[in-house]
């Protein structure tokens, strides 16, 4: 191939994702932060620059509040899909042998239902006379008020809906790491403990930086959990964003907790990549480049 | 064969009648060893012939189905490798990706909680031993193959272990490199007096390196001994085929004239007895490339007729790879005279029936 014809390809190549990207992506977001500096009253747009939305959003404690319980549930739900994922993962790498594959798909089958869908299901598992506390109601224990319309109900949907990611993303920085490394740590006389910290977690910890940040970020923005299963104390940020575009009709105050959401999203994958370095993981072990 | 120097004393390291069975495949197979505290072994054999899982084993990376493993006298074959405090060297290195070559080096130091000064002592020591100076701060993906190789060496090393094995160190290395790295390896081995346990499937490696050689060939110990001994008295077919590099002749004993006769020659040597059989038998031949005798062919000369087909120069050495009348080439070796034998020169081929090897065919 010639040295202009590379160049060329090289360009096309280049070029598609970067229109998809300005067609999808940055034309949307543009909107989104011109409306955010617009106005609206009375369900309509008022075209006058003012930075209004950002100041309510600073000075009216609600917004703030649901920003900071969105942020704690984000937590709380990442952590706790990471630290379940990799017991799970790990168990299907180092012993699912054939079925290896099948276990990983079965991983991948909530997916195949729609969100609303499972979060139906769950208001139907989890609800006053959903399945567990009906069961609970007919062998006469109390039945479980904590799953009932609040946010650990939000906490236990929002770990239903992204844990299969989690877990797939930590199943295949698993399966890509080379386990003669745990091998060779072993022989220079590291035990379990130390195998696990000391190789293991760090040659896995850009895969589980992507698996967090897949849950993190949705999950910040959750909008549909916290309306079927949150209850009146459950209100989210991203729930509130939902309710400014629909019932409220105050889409410029949306817009601008759209763009504090975004730039703070941002802001955490961008800390978060700092701690990823491709290179130093098991992908290029055995030294190459 | 036990060739333990100090007899009676129980020996430093034994490996007694270990088995290792993966499903079907016996990978070893009722295999006994016993190394000597300065000694250098070479565990020599083909693919797939169970020298990794002997190493395995012996340093607890995997368990035997039966046997036991005593080091110093104790029992460790139910011990993790932690505990065993050996040191191993890997084929393919496998140096830790996101660590430095000094943070490699001190692995095995913090992992046995070895003191901070002790720890910054040895690694001057492996940086000094293994000429790694200036690379110390660099990333395993930053080296050449050989480097990487004298830090895994050194990651086995800097513990001073008990033992150290090593899996086929030197496979991913080019000839010049390896020729280097086999004579510093053994350099270190006599300087720290531990046993050395070194695989390899190279037969020029384990000779040129080790003490004693333990030949294995489908999961069966085939031979053990010194290293001389192996090569010049093979005990059986396969170790005379593996160990050096020889031509097989088939052949027939004859028990009336004490001689055997080649099947495809009109050539006969004095022979005193083929092991195990009485009368006739027939037998596999086994002669050392090195070992034959070239003579100007005469007329009523009793060896193998013979041409020089091509003449391969290495430095020293001359190879003649010589065409017979029965269409068959032999590669004979000769010390490099003032001027190498031209091609087509007719030969007579023969060799001192004492230094050939005569086995029962079809053992
Ligand atoms: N984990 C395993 N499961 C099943 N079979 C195995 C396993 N490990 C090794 N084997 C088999 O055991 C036999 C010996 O394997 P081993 O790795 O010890 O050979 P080797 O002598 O080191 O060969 P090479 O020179 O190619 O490294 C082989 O037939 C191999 O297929
Ligand atoms: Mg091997």
């Amino acid at each position: 191939m010639s040295e202009a014809e590379n160049r060329l390809n090289r360009r096309l190549f280049l070029h598609i994702p970067t229109v998809f990207l300005v067609i999808f992506f940055v034309l949307p977001l543009i909107a989104l932060v011109v409306l955010s500096f617009w106005q609206t009253e009375n369900y309509k747009i008022v075209r006058e620059w003012t930075a209004m939305n950002y100041v309510t959003l600073a000075t009216e404690p609600a917004y703030f509040i649901f920003f900071i319980r969105s942020l704690f549930m984000a937590i709380f739900v990442s952590v706790f899909s990471v630290v379940v994922s990799w017991p799970i993962a790990f168990f299907i790498v180092r012993h699912g042998g054939r079925y290896k594959l099948i276990l990983s798909l079965l991983l991948a089958v909530p997916f195949l239902s729609g969100e609303v869908l499972r979060l139906i299901a769950l208001q139907g598992m989890l609800g006053p006379t959903g399945l567990v506390n009906g069961v609970l109601l007919k062998l006469g224990a109390a039945p479980l008020r904590f799953i009932m319309y609040s946010n650990s109900a939000t906490f236990i949907a929002l770990v239903y809906l992204y844990l299969p990611m989690v877990v797939t993303t930590v199943y295949l920085s698993l399966l890509n790491f080379d386990f003669r490394l745990a091998s060779a740590a072993s022989a220079c006389g590291a035990n379990r403990f130390r195998i696990f910290s000391e190789i293991v977690w760090p040659l896995n910890l850009s895969g589980t930086i992507v698996g967090f940040l897949l849950c993190f970020i949705p999950t910040l923005s959750a909008a549909l959990a916290p309306r079927f299963l949150g209850g009146p104390n459950g209100v989210l940020y991203g729930m509130s964003i939902a309710q400014q575009f629909g019932e409220s009709g105050t889409w410029a105050l949306g817009a601008a907790m759209g763009v504090v959401l975004f730039l703070f999203s941002m802001l955490v994958l961008g800390v978060f990549s700092l701690g990823i370095d491709l290179r130093r993981t098991g992908f290029t072990g055995m030294g190459r480049q | 064969m036990n060739q333990s120097q100090n007899g009676a004393e129980a020996p430093y390291i034994r490996i007694a009648n270990i088995s290792r069975q993966y499903g079907q495949v016996r990978a070893l197979h009722d295999l006994s060893i016993d190394i000597d505290k300065h000694e250098f072994i070479a565990i020599l054999g083909p693919s797939g012939s169970g020298k990794s899982t002997l190493l395995r084993l012996i340093a607890g990376l995997d368990r035997p189905t039966a046997g036991r493993i005593f080091f110093d006298g104790v029992d460790v074959t139910d011990l993790p490798p932690h505990k065993r405090g050996i040191g191993m060297v890997f084929q393919e290195f496998l140096l830790f990706p996101h660590r430095t070559v000094r943070e490699n080096l001190a692995f095995p130091l913090r992992m046995t909680n070895q003191p901070p000064q002790m720890i910054l002592e040895r690694l001057d020591w492996a940086e000094a031993i293994l000429s790694l100076n200036g690379l110390m701060d660099r990333y395993p993906n930053q080296l050449s193959g050989g480097q990487q190789q004298r830090v895994a060496l050194g990651r086995g090393l800097v513990t001073h272990p008990t033992l150290l094995l090593l899996d086929e160190p030197l496979a991913n290395l080019d000839r010049e490199l390896r020729n280097e790295m086999e004579v510093e390896i053994r350099r270190y081995q006599k300087q720290l007096g531990i046993p050395f346990v070194y695989v390899t499937h190279n037969q020029e490696e384990a000779l040129s390196m080790s003490d004693r050689v333990a030949v294995i060939n489908g999961g069966k110990l085939e031979a053990l001994g010194e290293r001389q001994l192996i090569y010049d008295h093979p005990p059986t077919p396969f170790v005379a085929r593996f160990v050096g590099k020889s031509t097989r002749f088939d052949g027939a004993f004859d028990a009336a004239s004490k001689k055997v006769d080649l099947q495809r020659y009109n050539y006969s040597f004095p022979y005193e007895e083929v092991a195990e059989r009485k009368g006739n038998a027939r037998v596999e031949v086994f002669v050392k490339n090195e070992r034959f005798e070239l003579l100007p062919s005469r007329s009523g000369s009793a060896g193998i007729p013979c041409t020089v087909a091509d003449v391969v120069l290495r430095g020293p050495f001359v190879e003649y790879i010589l065409e017979t009348e029965a269409d068959e080439r032999i590669i004979a070796v000769q010390p490099k005279r003032e001027e190498p034998l031209a091609l087509g020169t007719k030969l007579s081929l023969s060799w001192n029936p004492s230094q050939c090897h005569v086995f029962p065919a079809g053992r």
